[in-house]
């Protein structure tokens, strides 16, 4: 018994403690929700089906995650967006966009929709008084969320990342509760047999 | 395999939750004196297995290790593993606190169910052939564990088939690779020692 525990043990050792845990997130991405699906182990879902709920629980729609795990909604009413996606097992990814932020994507989509039409107007240097092009600052947040995938992803992992300390830590609490038990036990084994 | 928090409806954590605290105490009713420190370094292994991986094409799943508890503990096998989860969900948030119960129905139920069916079986003939018998067992908790959480699933409104030919498939090597190391766990007892299971004082009735 012991010593098969202690091959078990043996052979835990060398392997890379991974969690099981399911990460996910929603941004918004231009006029669409951007989200990405994923476990901690950085193993991303693929080809996964999202389905978009509204808070009442009435399906809005589906989409379908990329090779990356990231996934492409437009919404087509400020709700509230609820994304879920069963990963089987058990494992159930759902993240909720606010309908505000909804209702704010919507309506710069609006607004810039309107800004290109005007364009050529000459009514037209309102929208270069921001400084940026709307396609700029566009392919700028494109950049960044690209920038960022990665940095996201790790700290996701990170925080889910279970160290020998944490493992020892409940070795120890499964110990000392065993213990207790024995303690506890024993006592009412004694008092029993006087 | 672990349920996460906000998978189940609320009737079936709280069903769940229920049938996970009779469990325990029943489990604890069947758990004499002699057997506190078994119990204890399988709920330590149940907790430790988790973080065994084992790569599968793309995804990976990891050891369960509820078949072997089961085995050896009987009922006392439920606490054990209540145990384990418990920590798990705290230390290492596989799962999660509302969905404790339900996880350790599902996780337990089918280890004491090894137990119960294969426990003597285990303790009878030659180590060779409590070893077949372990595998067997500790194959068909998996396999158990696997509908159980389908069935969770389906209560909860999934389609119960789909649910658990998905559950299932996935964990196939798991099955397989346990009770290969169940097999080999009551092998090596069996030589090592033997009134683990001859003694079976209390032990799986």
């Amino acid at each position: 018994m012991i010593r098969s525990l202690i091959l078990i043990a043996a052979l835990a050792a060398p392997m890379p403690a991974l969690a099981h845990n399911v990460i996910s997130s929603v941004f918004p991405s231009g006029s669409d929700i951007e989200g990405e699906v994923g476990f901690s182990s950085g193993d991303m879902a693929t080809d996964l089906l999202i389905e978009v709920f509204d808070d009442a629980g009435n399906k809005l729609g589906e989409t379908v995650t990329d090779a990356d795990g990231f996934f492409l909604y437009t919404p087509t009413q400020p709700i509230t967006h609820i994304f879920r996606g069963d990963l089987g097992a058990g494992h159930v990814a759902e993240v909720m966009m606010p309908a505000s932020e909804v209702a704010a994507l919507m309506g710069r989509e609006a607004a810039a929709s309107t800004a290109s039409a005007s364009v050529g107007t000459p009514t037209a240097p309102t929208a270069a008084l921001a400084g940026l092009s709307d396609q700029a600052r566009a392919e700028l947040a494109t950049m960044i969320r690209t920038e960022l995938r990665p940095l996201r992803q790790e700290i996701s992992a990170y925080k889910n990342k279970n160290n020998l300390q944490t493992i020892l830590g409940g070795l120890g609490y499964i110990a000392g509760l065993f213990g207790l038990g024995f303690y506890i036990a024993a006592r009412r084994k004694m008092e029993g047999g006087k | 395999m672990h349920i996460v928090d906000g998978a189940l409806s609320n009737p079936v954590l709280i069903g769940g939750a229920v049938l996970a605290v009779g469990g325990i105490a029943m489990g604890l009713k069947k758990l004499p004196l002699e057997r506190i420190p078994a119990a204890g370094v399988l709920s330590a292994s149940f907790f430790v297995a988790s973080l065994i991986h084992v790569p599968i094409g793309p995804s990976s799943v990891h050891l369960i290790l509820n078949g072997l508890a089961g085995l050896v503990l009987g009922w006392a096998a439920f606490p054990a593993l209540f145990v384990g989860l418990l920590l798990q969900a705290v230390f290492f948030g596989f799962g999660g606190l509302t969905v404790l119960g339900v996880n350790a129905v599902n996780i337990a139920g089918p280890a004491v169910l090894a137990g119960l069916i294969f426990g003597r079986l285990v303790s009878r003939g030659g180590p060779m052939q409590g070893a077949i018998w372990g595998g067997l067992g500790g194959g068909f908790a998996i396999a158990a564990t696997t509908l159980a959480v389908a069935f969770s699933l389906a209560l909860s409104g999934d389609e119960f088939v789909p649910a658990a030919k998905l559950v299932f498939v996935a964990h196939i090597p798991v099955i397989v690779i346990e009770a290969l190391l169940s097999g080999a766990a009551i092998f090596l007892a069996r030589r090592v020692k033997p009134e683990l299971f001859a003694g079976s004082k209390g032990g799986w009735t």
